[in-house]
């Protein structure tokens, strides 16, 4: 399940993390709030960022093979 | 999760601050040009409880107006609180007007977790 968590604290900082996205997909999926609520400043990218989507995957594992039609 | 992004908030939007007053059981805020000690500030004032002057947010630029005397004239953890409020609010709006649902509870440290669900999204 894709989900973005917020977390505002006491001092009204925001601190947003994406969860169930692979790939850079996180970032857009989460532009729109971070661009709502102010500047931002930081980013940390986990090691699910750097994983190729699903879709992609499935694509590559066909590769090499021509559509006749 | 994939990234962790920390943002720090800029209050810009009406609406949102008409909400966090809401929330927070504070007057509507009110449009106009405020008095602060010897200067004064144009914009969207907040009455937050026992401030002798108001918290005035030029929204254009996201500036908060305000003076507070190094917490003589109004305890500065009233203001944090409204930041808290706006941010949790703003947030929310954005997220249902994109279409997501949205839950909202409390975390023991005093902060408030929100979480978007984005299924079935782009």
């Amino acid at each position: 399940m894709k989900t973005i968590e917020i977390i505002v604290s006491p001092t009204g900082e925001a601190r947003i993390e994406t969860r169930g996205y692979a790939g850079a997909a996180c970032q857009e999926a989460s532009r729109l709030l971070e661009a709502a609520l102010g500047v931002r400043q930081s980013e940390q990218l986990t090691p699910a960022f750097f994983q190729q989507p699903l879709t992609v995957q499935n694509r590559l594992s066909a590769g090499g093979h021509t559509n006749p039609s | 999760m994939s990234h962790i992004v920390t943002i720090q908030t800029e209050v810009r939007c009406r609406e949102s601050v008409t909400a966090a007053c809401r929330r927070l059981q504070l007057p509507p805020p009110t449009e106009g040009t405020h008095r602060l000690f010897t200067n004064q500030a144009t914009g969207l004032a907040v009455a937050l409880p026992a401030w002798r002057y108001p918290v005035v947010c030029e929204l254009p630029t996201g500036t908060l107006r305000y003076d507070h005397y190094g917490g003589h004239w109004g305890d500065p953890r009233q203001l944090d609180r409204f930041l808290q409020g706006y941010a949790v609010e703003r947030a929310t709006l954005v997220a249902r007007r994109s279409g997501h649902a949205v839950h909202e509870e409390p975390i023991a440290d005093g902060s408030i977790r929100l979480v978007v669900q984005m299924e079935g999204a782009a």
